[in-house]
């Protein structure tokens, strides 16, 4: 399993890329991710590559060879949507970040003709994650949200593996929200007809 | 997180490959690290004070790599087991010392870990180091993924001590970034110093005839180092499968080697080298035996390829080799599966490009704007900027008659649209002697260098000793956030506190300026904007050595510390959409929805120079929460 996690530097990228890659190994599986880090990143386009699998050894892939595409924000999933191999999910939580260099242009860019486009070429679920992330007590947990949704829609990570992964990467400050957030995600995705409850 | 560096042997955990080295540190029994925070190498000592090791043994960051190195030698030619951590240019500047090492050889191990960057992601060069073991004279490994970048950590201590010589551990971001599954090995205490034994011909290197000995001992050395390394390390060079067709590849290029084989199908024997310096010819010579095709994957340099057929043709086999001239394998920027799988096809397989995947998108059809890194919301770099650009307009100076010397940090991010204030950024330290360069040229308006308070203390200090002793008009700006901001926070000269919990003595900037000699100090707020827009205008039209520091800490730092009392809003019915707020400041929390301008509130931190610049006073300010 492929997954291309893209973000705008500092929404969270990277720690659902780690939470992701600790799940992995909870779950006997071989994990490799590859990003790039540093503060420096702050409000770039960052994009994580996370593989999970029996023998993974590259910690990137190519375009068209992610399973699922998670995005951040809408104008990055976008940027990262050829990873994506056809037929592909997308999960794209409904943030818009236009960066500067689009304002200084005076261009602005729209919701929904965004999730157009990624929807006529790829299976889309769109999360209300700040709204839910902010519902869950922590407004900076959009990334959980996107994770809980993930988490109902992937069949080789056991959510119990996610949660626990969850727990040992978010500070104890944090988690309870992040948790909850993970909750409101999945439970999002069930409500939206994309994934049944789970049976457990 | 668990804590990595006490986690029991045997137990599999997610490791980035710097968190694996960590490990591999403290597996070895490291009792002295150091070096200087640059990506991708910083995760290393972070990763060391995180989890506590600063409490038993000594991780500091140094003020330079250099600085660094020599800590690390001193400790391992006392018998104990030392390493330091740095980027690419970073060896750079550590290669004096680095290379009179070999000469005088260590005691304990010694590890030097020199983080490349192919790509490049975050470095100003894509300089290959592995060619650092021919010029250096020393062992140079190259792991391939989290696990083996431990287990060469290890191994590098060993060969250290077997062989009496500093090892370079040479990796790349797709080792140092990726992580990956890593299974822990045993721990063991630290090894402190031993003794240091005075021996003057081999510590001392100012008598040639010593020199001269002391090189052949270095050369006998290293005719040793591929039979040791077999011996010590838990990861070799190897070669899996078999068939006439050899791929030959070391560090991250290898997983793309292996994908791409299995992918294919093919009956192709893979090389793979972790011992890059001294070449092991041995093993090269069997393995390459029956191969009648060889391609060489690599990121950068031919360096591998250059070893291979210089071999080859010194055993007299006339075999074809391919590597740079093979199609897709560039000399710049990284591999992926996918090159080295048409690559793979084209060279040894004679066969046609191989398949790609179908991507959701073939081609794109809708604009997708560009996302560079800009300064942070609230940034003090941006209010500096903003200082010295309309200081340069009260001075009565065009901004294109003023060049700005940058240098390396966050501040370098000035060089972006809207601002675009430097023209410059070379290396650590260069702003000041580069714009002092200019000047003694014949250039008649004023200069400036800008550079960081960390950057400062690495590298600007002795440049500006050269500018007060020779008395050149510069204006050099220190920006000053305390903090190393770019690399991931760590902590500057100036800090009383480390972040091992040792106590240290704080360097004042205006202290060692002052003591330097110059005369002209100032320090601003910039936080205080007409304050500092003062200044540099004073400044400007002033002659001589002028040092102001621009002082004001890091954004994200104090946020975190001192939270976020104020953010600032948009007033719907004010804003006209004039953009003079996104065109000054080019601030990320700002954005233009197609009428007007909004503030991302989530991401704004309070700094309030977006509603100094508003015409129409559409901006206010409202508590958080």
């Amino acid at each position: 399993m492929n997954i291309a996690i893209a973000s705008v530097g500092g929404q969270g990228g990277l720690t659902l890329s780690r939470v992701l890659a600790v799940a992995a190994v909870l779950d006997g599986h071989s994990v490799r991710t590859g990003e790039t880090l540093g503060m420096a990143q702050r409000f770039g386009s960052v994009v994580s590559y996370v593989r999970v699998g029996g023998r993974v050894l590259s910690p990137v892939f190519s375009e068209g060879e992610a399973d699922f595409l998670l995005g951040l924000e809408i104008i990055e999933a976008v940027r990262a949507l050829r990873l994506l191999r056809r037929g592909g999910l997308a999960i794209v939580s409904d943030a818009l970040k236009p960066p500067v260099s689009a304002s200084l242009k005076r261009e602005s860019y729209d919701r929904a003709e965004l999730l157009k486009y990624m929807s006529d070429r790829a299976k889309l679920l769109v999360v209300p994650a700040q709204d839910l992330a902010a519902q869950a007590g922590n407004p900076r947990a959009a990334n959980m949200v996107v994770l809980g949704a993930f988490g109902r829609l992937q069949t080789v990570l056991t959510e119990g593996s996610i949660r626990r992964a969850i727990s040992e990467v978010i500070h104890p400050r944090w988690l309870e929200g992040s948790l909850k957030a993970f909750e409101l995600g999945a439970e999002f995705c069930v409500r939206s007809g994309f994934a049944r409850a789970r049976s457990d | 997180m668990r804590n990595v560096l006490k986690a029991p042997e045997g137990e599999r955990l997610a490791l980035m490959g710097n968190e694996a080295i960590a490990r591999g540190l403290v597996e070895a029994g490291v009792s002295v690290v150091t070096g200087y925070p640059g990506t991708p190498s910083s995760e290393v000592l972070m990763t060391l004070h995180e989890f506590g090791a600063g409490g038993d043994i000594y991780v500091e960051w140094a003020v330079n790599e250099r600085v660094a190195f020599e800590i690390a030698y001193g400790a391992s030619i006392g018998g104990a087991r030392a390493a330091v951590t740095m980027k690419a240019p970073g060896a750079s500047v550590a290669l004096d010392p680095l290379i009179s090492s070999a000469y005088g050889g260590v005691e304990g191990g010694l590890m030097v870990l020199v983080a490349d960057d192919p790509g490049p992601h975050t470095t100003q060069t894509e300089q290959d180091d592995r060619w650092l073991g021919f010029l250096a004279k020393l062992p140079v490994l190259s792991p391939s993924s989290p696990q083996e970048a431990k287990d060469l950590t290890v191994a590098s201590f060993e060969l250290s001590e077997a062989v009496k010589l500093p090892v370079i551990l040479r990796t790349t971001t797709r080792v140092n970034h990726a992580v990956g599954d890593v299974v822990l090995g045993p721990l063991r205490p630290p090894k402190r110093v031993v003794l240091f034994r005075k021996d003057v011909p081999r510590f001392v290197r100012a008598g040639m005839a010593w020199n001269l000995e002391r090189h052949r001992w270095l050369n006998r050395q290293l005719s040793t180092v591929e039979e040791v390394f077999e011996k010590v390390s838990a990861v070799r060079n190897t070669a899996e499968g078999s068939g006439k067709a050899c791929v030959v590849t070391e560090g991250a290029a290898y997983n793309y080697v292996a994908e791409a084989v299995s992918e294919l199908g093919a009956e192709v024997k893979i090389v793979k080298l972790a011992l890059l310096f001294p070449p092991p010819r041995r093993f090269l010579s069997e393995v390459l035996e029956d191969c009648e095709r060889v391609l060489v994957v690599e990121e950068l340099d031919p360096y591998v390829e250059t070893l291979v057929r210089s071999l080859l043709s010194e055993l007299g086999r006339g075999v074809p080799v391919y590597g740079k001239t093979a199609s897709g394998m560039a000399l710049e920027g990284e591999l992926n599966t996918r090159i080295v799988r048409e690559a793979i096809a084209s060279a040894l397989l004679g066969s046609a490009a191989a398949r790609r995947s179908a991507t959701a998108e073939p081609s794109r059809s809708i604009g997708v704007p560009p996302r560079p890194p800009p300064m942070c919301p609230g940034c003090p770099h941006r209010n500096t900027y903003v200082a010295l650009l309309l200081g340069m307009a009260r001075a009565g100076y065009g901004r294109d008659e003023v060049p700005v010397f940058g240098d390396i940090g966050c501040y370098a991010l000035g060089a972006q649209p809207p601002l675009e204030a430097i023209w410059t950024e070379h290396s650590m330290g260069a702003s000041i002697s580069m714009a002092m360069g200019l000047k003694v040229a014949g250039y008649d308006k004023p200069v400036v260098a800008v550079i960081g308070d960390s950057t400062f203390f690495h590298a600007g200090i002795q440049p500006l000793i050269e500018v007060a002793h020779k008395q050149i008009d510069v204006l050099v700006v220190i920006v000053d956030n305390s903090v190393v901001a770019m690399t991931g926070h760590q902590s500057t000269p100036a800090w009383p506190e480390l972040e091992s919990g040792r106590k240290a003595r704080p360097m004042s900037i205006e202290s060692v300026v002052k003591a330097i000699g110059v005369d002209r100090v100032e320090v601003v707020d910039p936080y205080d904007l007409d304050e500092a827009i003062e200044a540099f205008a004073r400044l400007l039209r002033e002659p001589g050595v002028r040092v102001l520091i621009s002082r004001h800490p890091c954004a994200l730092m104090e946020a975190r510390v001192k939270g976020v009392p104020y953010r600032y809003r948009v007033i719907e019915d004010r804003c006209v959409g004039c953009l003079a707020c996104v065109r000054v400041t080019g601030c990320p929390a700002l954005y233009f929805d197609g009428q007007r301008v909004r503030i991302a509130e989530e991401d704004c931190l309070g700094c309030g120079l977006c509603a100094r610049f508003c015409p129409y006073k559409a901006i206010e300010v409202i508590r958080s929460g």
